[in-house]
């Protein structure tokens, strides 16, 4: 068979942002699926979602309610989701209630009243909550094989009426092994709810979908008044071309610093700062920034740790006015500080800027406050959340600048506490060296991935410009532990930098 | 106690309007409010289930009774239905205007408590469902309110 003569699957979308997307394009057509999970994981109100999505006047939506929530709580919950129309209800939209039927009959009535009224109402969709329900009714009273042709014949009644159908119900994960319900069906969500600590986190993942290409794994789940919105672990950028790296080179918006880059900081790369505390790592970031402004280059700043008033407070400090590009839309500052927040809603908040302003830069300031803002759940996972997120971003065009603070230690020089130096493509160093009895600083870039940079170690001072990047530190050896001595006699004429004391990779 | 908003009670006074005017079919209940809450039973029993009907139509009759003592020999039957008001009828211990005010009140408190839950607009649509040729509209109370 050729391509050309395969079946179109039309898809259906669901109505939750960026569910569309981890599906494959939507829901497939006819499709018959059932949404599980544990009691409060947002099943119900997914499948409102769906149905206020997709039915009409003309190809309605049925909502068979079982013994579950009563249709009448059910309707005052949610009509308080922005999706929830009232127009719809009892036009395009028929709550039906199968309690007694289920309660007082055998699953051969239940599905001849489904079957009744779909035949009368010719639905585009189909939804049972709780599905479990009728199954849990069922089982004690009728074989497995009975209950599995009873779900056989619903499915391909309601397939053969052209019904998008979706069984709700409360289930564990243990049960979708050798479950018939699961067996039939052609697609399975399953929405979890894991709680940690002080934090809950939801979660959704495409268990099986017949007839497409979903995107895998665990997606973030937030509800909001909004409803349910979904952040896949794609961030919205399947199908997105990836821009080429490095092909010209950002300043830094200070002169020193850009030569010891050798020549700014190639496009599209992440440039890790690591210092200690008071170093200027968060200084020479915004520096980088209103270079960029200065430019017309537009530029996002995600903040953890001070508000954006006081972040706009303190460049304002240093000569930088970032309230005019605010204004202009040529700068975004994202202050994110919900303790159970998710790396996928943080970089699908940064997406959504970067296009929203067409973002050539990026901060994020820093990463240390980044990880406390995540759900504990998700600060385990935060190198590989990490590399995605500065994956996806870089790939966008967006160069990165992330800060991070060690702490220093006087016998060794540490780049970072996350172990995540191989996610950056550039690493800056920035230390507290001790010398002839001042506490001094110093910079250093240690590595460029895409290019040369300078191997010199040199002082530098924060002052009411920024950063100021001062000569070379000559004549002393372990400048790197923070505690440098001079070379011994005759030695740091010896030391004489050579030409060649510079990296070419 | 559960205070019935005036517009609610204006679409019960207008839904057993249309069922005095529209008089007694034969084979239907006499009484206007038992033929209202019959009518209303078919929509909002699809919704709720018959319990959840029945459930919610005590509900109404014990909080109507509370306001109009002389509902008391009325009682829903366990397939939701009114009975009683023919013996309050032709009972003669209760004027007209009396059974009329337990009737407002009885759909009232039935419209009210499905508002509460609900909402007005959507009680409204059940109504315009159950009355499809009678004028339901009005603005929403709660509407009123915020404007």
């Amino acid at each position: 068979m050729s391509m050309q003569d395969k079946v179109t699957i039309r898809q259906l979308p669901t109505g939750v942002p960026g569910l569309d997307e981890i599906l494959g394009g939507g829901l497939p057509e006819f499709s018959f699926n059932i949404i599980a999970g544990a009691p409060g994981s947002g099943k119900t109100t997914l499948a409102h979602q769906i149905m206020f999505a997709n039915a009409t006047q003309e190809r309605p939506a049925i909502y068979f309610t079982v013994l579950g929530e009563p249709a009448i709580k059910m309707l005052r919950y949610q009509q308080q989701y922005a999706f929830f129309d009232h127009a719809k209800l009892n036009t395009a939209i028929r709550f039906i209630n199968l309690s007694q039927v289920v309660l007082e009959k055998d699953l051969d009535a239940v599905l001849q009243e489904i079957v009744r009224e779909v035949e009368a109402a010719n639905p585009a969709l189909v939804l049972v909550d709780s599905f479990r329900t009728v199954v849990r009714k069922a089982q004690g009273a009728v074989s497995d094989v009975e209950l599995q042709g009873f779900i056989q014949r619903l499915a391909l009644h309601l397939a053969s009426w052209q019904a998008t159908t979706f069984l709700i119900g409360e289930y564990v994960e243990g049960e979708i092994r050798d479950n018939p319900v699961f067996t039939v069906a052609d697609g399975l969500l399953w929405l979890s709810q894991q709680t940690e600590r002080n934090s809950v986190v939801r979660k959704l993942q495409v268990v099986k979908l017949r007839g497409q290409g979903s995107v895998p794994g665990l997606h973030t789940v937030r509800i909001s008044e909004e409803g349910l919105q979904t952040f896949p672990r794609t961030f919205g950028l399947t199908g997105t071309g990836e821009k080429p790296k490095g092909l010209r080179r950002l300043s830094t918006g200070i002169a020193k610093f850009d030569e010891l880059l050798h020549g700014g900081i190639p496009e599209g790369d992440s440039v890790l700062m690591a210092g200690p505390s008071g170093s200027g790592k968060s200084i020479l970031a915004t520096q980088f920034i209103a270079e960029g402004i200065k430019h017309g280059e537009p530029g996002i700043v995600a903040i953890f740790e001070e508000r954006p008033d006081q972040y706009v407070r303190r460049a304002k400090s240093f000569g930088f006015d970032f309230d005019t590009p605010q204004k202009n839309g040529k700068l975004e500052i994202i202050y994110l500080r919900p303790l159970d927040l998710s790396v996928d809603e943080t970089v699908h908040e940064i997406v959504a800027k970067v296009k929203k302003i067409g973002a050539k830069r990026l901060v994020i300031d820093s990463l240390a406050g980044f990880e406390m803002a995540l759900a504990p759940d998700f600060r385990t996972d935060f190198r590989e959340s990490l590399y995605r997120m500065i994956g996806a971003l870089t790939r966008m065009g967006v160069t990165i600048i992330s800060t991070v603070e060690i702490e220093d230690v006087f016998t060794a020089m540490n780049l970072s506490n996350f172990v995540i130096s191989f996610l950056a493509d550039d690493i800056v160093r920035l230390r507290y060296v001790s010398i002839d009895g001042q506490l001094r600083r110093m910079l250093l870039v240690v590595k460029m991935r895409g290019g040369s940079h300078s191997i010199d170690m040199n002082e530098y001072q924060v002052t009411d410009k920024g950063i100021v990047i001062g000569e070379p530190l000559r004549g002393y050896r372990g400048l790197i532990t923070g505690i440098p001595g001079p070379w011994l006699d005759g030695c740091a004429q010896i030391q004489k930098p050579p030409n060649e004391s510079e990296t070419e990779l | 106690m559960t205070a019935v908003f005036p517009a609610i009670q204006d679409l019960a006074k207008r839904i057993l309007a249309v069922e005095a005017a529209g008089g007694k079919a034969v084979g239907t209940p006499v009484d206007e409010a038992v033929r209202a809450c019959g009518k209303l039973q078919v929509p909002l029993s699809r919704l709720t289930g018959p319990a959840g009907f029945s459930s919610l139509l005590s509900r109404a009759l014990v909080l109507a009774k509370a306001e109009v003592p002389s509902l008391s020999v009325v009682q829903v039957r366990p397939d939701g239905s009114l009975a009683g008001f023919d013996e309050i009828k032709h009972g003669q211990h209760v004027g007209d205007l009396e059974l009329e005010k337990g009737r407002v009140v009885l759909v009232g408190h039935l419209l009210g408590l499905l508002a509460t839950f609900i909402g007005e607009s959507l009680t409204r649509r059940f109504a315009r469902e159950a009355w499809p040729d009678a004028s339901m509209d009005d603005t929403d109370s709660t509407q009123k309110e915020k404007q």
